[in-house]
């Protein structure tokens, strides 16, 4: 199995579950309005949508930099740590006894909530966000994932961090790439084995569930689907002995704090205060690049009209 | 080790300042001034450092047997794991542990030995003495078995006495080379080693020769990320560099002595001291056409013992082969296709050990002598994204996951008439395609599904029930010279001791390793030449060692039995933690 063929495969597994989660909680009708008029929203959204691209621009482009960074020149490696600090204060380690449970069955969910259900929230709230009647909610989505994205690859650079089953394989089982090896191809494209504090499955999953929760009532249904999930691929990292506890709860951290930035802060306001407090060089190119941005919003209207 | 000095000096700051505001009491002066003065003893502290289970899962295993007996008889110690590129960094660079676990691709002569301890090794960087261990008596014994003036076998009979006393390293087993290999594949062998591809790209196939390359699958972090075969901080495919890398002589397994290769001829001379004339096959080429001749072998050898060819005071050695060259007194080009070493009274066996190493081209390495940072040349920072050899196979092109090398036609072993023994038959395939997998689950899978003829990287004993259960590939395996070891770092406060060394290399049980980790595919060191890495097919007398008795039963130790051998190497425990 290639690499095209297992990326194939999720795509048409999570289209699937996208299709049918849109039409059970969104509707047809809205989301056939929402298209006719997909031009002013996305105008309206085009800076924050623009900075989660550059977040993710930077840290695709800059792997072999980062790596570098973090393994040669910082070379912070925390997994002792981790691993010391669970033992000294729990009772047993969280990851053994989520393994203590493991069943064939219990395997198969887990990957697949690992890998599908993980795909799956976080790309729902993109259209159940877009087609609302403001773009506030969408705006604030895209904002809060650019923080978890934006303060995960700090971590990283940071610390260099193992996964319990690279650890230690006598204690902690790597379930994932037992049941499904190919599944690495995807997550080593994404990311390395040694960035596992904090989990960003786990950070990214809470956001999409926290922010469910503030929108409970445009969609009150995608609050219990989504908590379900969110819980279910945090557990699953830890099944699948990838992640330490603490990389859960310090993802789960990371959600707090990027919902919060997402709620009270704009892309705006953001590229201001960075205007502001770095000085009139950066604050300069990131000036140069909002009025560009604008200008291509002109660009466009004048166009349409 | 910071950490623990950092840790002194806020517990002399805390008892101090407590101490102060005691000493304002009459008659606690006393105590003040002994808090202050002594710091008292400390647990002993040990980094263990390996490879994290993605790289090599039997090492992470044998980490966490390790770790838990280190722990159990009271040492404070911690297991950091780390990629392939960094732990031989900090390794093999900046001596930055205190414990290691590896894996040794395994010594071909004993010669190899005298790389690995010998005092003058010390400050070098690279497989030359990671443990920084320096003994006078084990130097002295190093230089007569490589000296044709004294009778080797005696030498490294008390050699290997010695080295069980001492323990700077120890030997824990040495695993079988296991792979897997696609049933319409008449092969016996996982390759590692170049000649092992060879004889694999000869087999005849039962619907003959392919109009393809052989595909073969490795998995690894990093694997098409640095090319320098001078340098150790890498990862690379098993094997690869010596593909492309053609040395004067190779050492055949089936023969003692080495097999002349680029050399056309070798004639030694060992009348007075020993010496090699070596002579070069007329037409002998680098890939990129231009002409190897005897100052290439000449700027090899100089190049190795100082890349920055003499531009800096001091050299800038390059980290590997420098043991090896150290035997090599001097270097003469005779004419084009000639040159001449001398190895002083060096023996002839050990001599032939120079003649192994890799030729470089002079016309792509000497630009890198340029200094470039302190003690630094381009050479030993280059990646070398596009190696230029002699060898049998030459670069074609490389991505992240696959990897591709071309028969080299200009080669003088392919001419018909020169060609030795060794590459007797026609070859099957037109090249070699190595596929990168992420891991060995993928790899295994990729060999099922039949995208590949066979494996190169080691397959974790855990991994093969998969082929059992599978039609799609048979398990090759054969006994190998690798092994794993435990290195300990003689900087070290308390690994300086050979007792202590001594007792944690009893610490780890060699049979159940074998049986439990290994599944069975190894040959646990139980004797003296084999706790060194001498294998017990190369030595007669193999002797037992009582540093193999392990001290505990099916893996785990008997906390009061490591205790007693603790403290009668005069040791103390407090609240169960070993002090110093």
């Amino acid at each position: 199995m290639s690499l095209v063929a297992v990326a194939l495969e999720l795509a048409l597994i999570v289209a699937t579950m996208l299709v049918t989660g849109a039409l059970a909680m969104i509707g047809p009708r809205r989301l056939v309005a929402s298209l006719r008029e997909f031009r002013w929203r996305l105008e309206v959204c085009a800076l924050p949508v623009a900075m989660l691209a550059v977040v993710l621009v930077i840290r695709w482009s800059t792997v072999d930099i980062t790596m570098r960074l973090e393994r040669r020149v910082i070379g912070n490696n925390i997994t002792p740590l981790l691993f010391g600090m669970e033992r000294a204060l729990l009772p047993e380690n969280p990851v053994i006894v989520l393994q203590s449970f493991q069943s064939p069955e219990l395997t198969s969910f887990f990957v697949f909530v690992y890998i599908y259900g993980y795909a799956f929230l976080l790309l729902f709230p993109f259209l159940a966000y877009f087609v609302l009647d403001s773009m506030d909610d969408f705006s604030t989505l895209i904002l809060a994932f650019t923080a978890n994205y934006a303060i995960g690859l700090l971590f990283y650079i940071l610390f260099i961090a193992y996964g319990p089953r690279n650890f230690d394989p006598m204690l902690f089982e790597g379930l994932l790439y037992d049941a499904f090896p190919q599944s690495r191809m995807l997550t080593n494209r994404v990311n390395q084995n040694t960035n596992v504090f904090p989990s960003l499955h786990t950070s990214l999953s809470m956001t999409v569930f926290f922010l469910a929760w503030l929108t409970r009532a445009k969609y009150p249904l995608w609050v219990p689907i989504s908590g379900v999930l969110a819980v279910s691929v945090a557990a699953s990292t830890m099944y699948l002995g990838i992640h330490w506890f603490s990389d859960v709860v310090a993802g789960t951290a990371l959600a707090a704090i990027s919902v919060y930035i997402g709620r009270n802060y704009t892309a705006n306001g953001l590229l201001e205060m960075g205007r502001r407090y770095l000085g009139p060089h950066v604050g300069g190119l990131t000036g140069y690049v909002a009025d560009r941005l604008s200008a291509i919003n002109r660009f466009v209207r004048d166009r349409r009209s | 080790m910071d950490e623990g000095a950092s840790r002194v000096s806020r517990r002399t700051i805390l008892a101090g300042a407590g101490s102060l505001g005691a000493s304002t009491l009459a008659g606690c002066s006393e105590q003040f001034w002994s808090r202050a003065e002594d710091t008292g003893p400390e647990q002993v502290e040990l980094t263990i450092k390996t490879l994290p289970a993605d790289d090599d899962a039997v090492a992470a295993k044998l980490m966490s047997q390790l770790r838990e007996n280190y722990i159990a008889a009271g040492i404070d110690a911690t297991h950091e794991p780390l990629g392939r590129a960094d732990l031989y960094r900090d390794i093999f660079l900046e001596g930055d542990y205190d414990v290691f676990v590896i894996r040794h691709p395994g010594l071909k002569e004993f010669d190899a030995l005298r790389g690995l301890l010998h005092s003058s090794f010390t400050t070098e960087r690279g497989w030359q003495n990671p443990f920084r261990f320096s003994d006078v008596t084990i130097d002295d014994l190093l230089e007569s078995q490589q000296s044709s003036n004294a009778d080797r076998d005696e030498s490294l009979a008390e050699l290997f006495e010695f080295l069980e006393e001492t323990a700077p390293y120890t030997t824990i087993a040495y695993p079988h080379q296991v792979g897997g290999v696609r049933p319409d594949l008449d092969v016996s062998i996982s390759p590692r080693h170049p000649l092992e591809y060879v004889d694999v790209l000869a087999t005849e196939r039962a619907d003959g020769p392919r109009d393809g390359p052989i595909a073969i699958g490795v998995y690894g972090e990093g694997l098409t990320n640095r090319f320098n075969p001078i340098v150790v901080d890498q990862n690379s495919i098993p094997g690869l560099l010596g593909l492309v890398y053609d040395p004067l002589a190779r050492r055949v397994p089936s023969e003692d002595d080495v097999v002349p290769w680029l050399a056309e001829s070798v004639s030694w001379d060992e009348t007075d001291d020993t010496r090699a004339t070596v002579t070069l096959h007329e037409g002998t080429r680098w890939h990129d056409g231009a002409e190897l001749d005897a100052d290439d072998v000449v700027f090899t050898m100089e190049f190795l013992e100082d890349t920055s060819l003499g531009a800096i005071d001091g050299s800038v050695p390059a980290p590997r082969y420098r043991a090896r060259l150290a035997l090599l007194e001097g270097v003469t080009r005779i004419d084009e296709r000639t040159v001449e070493l001398s190895f002083g009274s060096t023996r002839r066996s050990a001599a032939a050990r120079v003649l192994t190493i890799p030729l470089l081209p002079e016309h792509i390495w000497e630009p890198r002598s340029e200094v470039v940072a302190e003690h630094r040349t381009e050479a030993v920072l280059a990646d070398n994204e596009e190696p230029i050899g002699a060898g049998l196979f030459r670069f074609e092109s490389v991505t992240a996951d696959s990897l591709e090398l071309a028969p080299f036609d200009d080669h003088v072993l392919r001419d018909p008439v020169a060609q030795p023994e060794i590459l007797d038959g026609e070859s099957a395939f037109t090249g070699i395609h190595f596929r990168i997998d992420p891991n060995v689950g993928a790899m295994i899978d990729a060999l099922l599904d039949g995208e590949i003829d066979l494996t190169a990287s080691n397959i974790p004993p855990s991994e093969l029930d998969t082929f059992r259960e599978a039609s799609g590939a048979t398990i090759v395996s054969t006994q190998s010279r690798a092994f794993y070891m435990i290195g300990y770092n003689y900087h070290h406060s308390s690994l300086v001791n050979p007792h202590f060394r001594r007792i944690l290399s009893r610490l780890i049980d060699r049979e159940h390793v074998v049986s439990e980790l290994f599944d069975g595919l190894a040959e646990p060191a139980m004797s003296r030449n084999s706790l060194v890495g001498i294998t017990d097919d190369a030595w007669d007398d193999n002797r037992a060692s009582s540093v193999t008795t392990f001290p505990g039963t099916d893996g785990e130790i008997a906390t009061q039995e490591v205790r007693s051998l603790f403290e009668d190497a005069g040791y103390q425990y407090e609240n169960d933690a070993l002090i110093e």
